[in-house]
């Protein structure tokens, strides 16, 4: 039997021994290759992305990127098309709780082991790692954060009105629009015309009511927050706002009105943190305006939270899988997230990256502030107008009753809480 | 060869319709899944707001539309139909927003009828600053900005199929109403007209078909706003289809949208095969 074994192991062994370098090659001549698809192709988003592509490149990747221009929605019927031919990118753009809903469509990849390695997890918002790891492995990575409701203020308009105290809850906020309003802007509010704009008006004044109520409403569709008194005030609020806002803007985006803001014609503005950029290319200064959180009743800050990410789908080539571990590696890097962040605006999703230095706003730093406050005290709260608390059709639903409200004034608050709640029962 | 480019056409057409009926009883979401639901699709697009707003829009544009833009093409037609000078500049001016896309329609009076940028603001700037022209932007009136985009649109079609019903009545009829002493009035009414049916019907189907199916021009113009105000029935298809991701309940949408349209033309091929009947045994 010895010359047996011996003969096996000698096969075993010269079989490996044989194999071994010819593995060796093949893990070196891979060349890193990705396939990305995204909606960024231009202004700071596809700057941002194109610098990402680049350091790809430096690490000796090969990056092909598509952008898909316009909505999400022409992004999504890319990516569709592309899941039915059974020929996913490795890696495409995708958010919330669509990440969830379309994991379920075709197998995408486990990232627990490369999160584990770059020790990923103690430094992301607990509500936005558990959408990236639906059912329990991260197959997505977040790649940066905005918050959707934060103030701008028109320095030119606080002179105009006298006020130099930046409002914290909804009551000095009104007060201040009142004074502004008194002070001859017949708009104290800079405002869009478009859902999503409608939208945030509403989850600004809910969040900003009662982040507890908001959650259980919004996030968890619970029935009787859904027709409770916070809900009911947070749309006496919007109307509130919806007063003081220009009603001429139709279906026009938000950035309508920058210029009207910064001249003081229009005293704040809620938006999301994307504006500090938008207002920066349109050649604004940051002396031009503020940025704070978004009011809060109880007067520690609420962060709706908005996230982009990417999400990772299963081939079998070798290169794009090791395309995809690159990317992986560098979308979690503290350096590429902070060149990131710099070039749109927005905040890292790591919570321990330093903002201190130069290349960050006040209003960056202002916003990463609010959202460590926020996680210390539970006030952190997924973005509904910008599909972070819910999937399509359910936003979608909501989101008709609230624009409904914004534009009819004859709409009840009461009714409009009925109707929201009668629209989450039907798209349930 | 023409059957064979027909043929594809017509397959083409029945497959894809088939295949959109049999997805409106699936459940499907994201991507399209086989399955049986039955009517459930149907009843929840019934019964939503939306198609409800969209489907009384409808009605009330697709009236509106081709009613006045047979009214104006039939007027312009008459009008250069007097042998006037310039007639062929005329022509195309009336006839060149045919040429020009929907959505640029849309954009271009988007701006116009701003109330912040366009034609009101520009009274207000001439000293007339109590005017007020803000449909676009008032719920109740902004689907009348819709038909007025799609007049401007369409009623060069109107004008130019009419135009050229009008030179082929026959001169020898139009002179025995002269000789009989009929006036201008008369002689459209009782003379003219009469020999205009069919085009007027042929107008009619292809406008209205146009009113079903109207996408680009809203989304450009109002995008179905103020609010949710202007939806018309085919942003309700794209909203469920791709924003929401709801295939099967956009499938059924679309299916009750074939219904609409087959309302129309049903009728119309019923018209038209009567007229046939009646030509063939005369």
């Amino acid at each position: 039997m010895p010359i047996t074994t011996t003969r096996r192991r000698l096969l075993a062994g010269s079989a490996a021994t044989l194999a071994l370098p010819a593995f060796a090659r093949a893990q070196s001549a891979v060349k890193p290759r990705l396939t990305v698809i995204s909606q960024w192709s231009a202004g700071s988003d596809g700057a941002a992305i194109t610098a990402l592509g680049k350091k790809f490149e430096e690490k000796g990747g090969v990056w092909q990127h598509s952008p898909v221009p316009g909505f999400t929605t022409e992004m999504m019927n890319k990516l569709r098309a592309q899941i039915i031919a059974g020929d996913p990118p490795a890696c495409s753009q995708l958010k919330g709780p669509e990440i969830a809903a379309w994991s379920k469509i075709a197998p995408t990849v486990n990232l627990d082991a490369l999160v584990a390695a770059a020790g990923y997890e103690k430094v992301v918002a607990p509500d936005l790692a558990r959408l990236h790891k639906p059912g329990g492995k991260w197959i997505s990575l977040p790649l940066q954060i905005y918050s959707t409701n934060m103030l701008f203020l028109s320095k030119r308009a606080m002179d105009k009105a006298k006020a130099d105290k930046i409002p914290v809850t909804w009551a000095d906020f009104n007060d201040l629009a009142e004074k502004m309003k008194a002070g001859g802007m017949a708009y104290p509010i800079a405002n869009g015309g478009t859902r999503p704009d409608d939208g945030q008006k509403f989850e600004a004044s809910f969040a900003g009511i009662s982040p507890a109520a908001y959650r259980a409403a919004i996030m968890n569709l619970d029935e009787k927050t859904l027709k409770g008194p916070e809900i009911k005030a947070a749309f006496a609020q919007v109307r509130k706002i919806a007063d003081w806002m220009d009603p001429n803007v139709g279906a026009q985006p938000y950035a309508t009105n920058l210029k009207r803001f910064v001249d003081g014609d229009m005293g704040m503005m809620i938006q999301g943190g994307w504006a500090q950029g938008v207002l920066r290319n349109a050649g604004f200064k940051f002396d031009d305006f503020i940025i704070a959180p978004g009011p809060s009743d109880n007067t520690k800050p609420v962060f709706l939270l908005n996230a982009d990410a990417f999400i990772f789908w299963q081939r079998s080539e070798p290169d794009l899988q090791a395309g995809q571990t690159l990317m992986a590696q560098l979308v979690m890097d503290p350096a590429i997230q902070t060149m990131y962040s710099q070039i749109t605006g927005s905040i890292p999703v790591r919570t321990d990256v330093d903002l201190s230095g130069a290349g960050w706003s006040d209003g960056q730093r202002r916003t990463a502030s609010a959202l460590k406050d926020a996680v210390a005290n539970n006030q952190t709260v997924l973005s509904l107008a910008h599909n972070m608390a819910q999937e399509n059709g359910l936003t979608a639903a909501m989101i008709d009753v609230i624009t409904e409200y914004v534009k009819n004034k004859t709409i009840k608050p009461e009714q409009a809480v009925t109707r929201l709640a009668e629209a989450v029962e039907g798209a349930r | 060869m023409i059957w064979v480019p027909l043929l594809l056409s017509a397959a083409h057409l029945v497959s894809f319709s088939l295949w959109t009926i049999w997805i409106s009883f699936t459940p499907s979401t994201l991507v399209p899944v086989s399955g049986w639901v039955g009517l459930r699709n149907y009843t929840a697009v019934i019964a939503s707001r939306n198609w409800q707003i969209a489907f009384d829009n409808l009605l009330l544009f697709g009236s509106a539309f081709v009613l006045l833009s047979l009214v104006t093409g039939f007027m312009l037609a008459i009008l250069l139909d007097q042998r006037i000078r310039g007639e062929n500049v005329l022509r195309s001016i009336f006839l060149y927003p045919l040429a020009v896309s929907f959505v640029v329609t849309g954009t271009v009076w988007s701006w116009l009828l701003n109330p912040g940028i366009g034609i009101e603001k520009l009274v207000h700037d001439l000293g007339w600053t109590s005017f007020r022209f803000d449909w676009l932007v008032d719920r109740d009136m902004a689907i009348w900005t819709i038909v007025i985009a799609a007049i401007w649109q369409s009623s060069g079609f109107a004008m130019a199929l009419f135009l050229a019903g009008l030179r082929s009545v026959d001169a020898d009829i139009i002179k025995a109403a002269q000789i009989d002493g009929a006036g201008p009035f008369r002689m459209y009414g009782r003379v003219i007209l009469p020999t205009l049916w069919p085009i007027t019907i042929t107008v009619v189907v292809v406008q209205l078909q146009f009113a079903i199916s109207a996408f680009d021009l809203v989304r450009a113009l109002t995008n179905g706003g103020p609010g949710i105000a202007t939806q018309l029935p085919a942003l309700v298809v794209y909203d469920l289809m791709f924003q929401r991701g709801l295939l099967g309940r956009g499938a059924a949408a679309a299916v009750l949208m074939l219904l609409i349209l087959l309302a129309v033309l049903l009728p119309y091929a019923a018209w038209r095969y009567v007229q046939q009947r009646r030509a063939t045994h005369a």
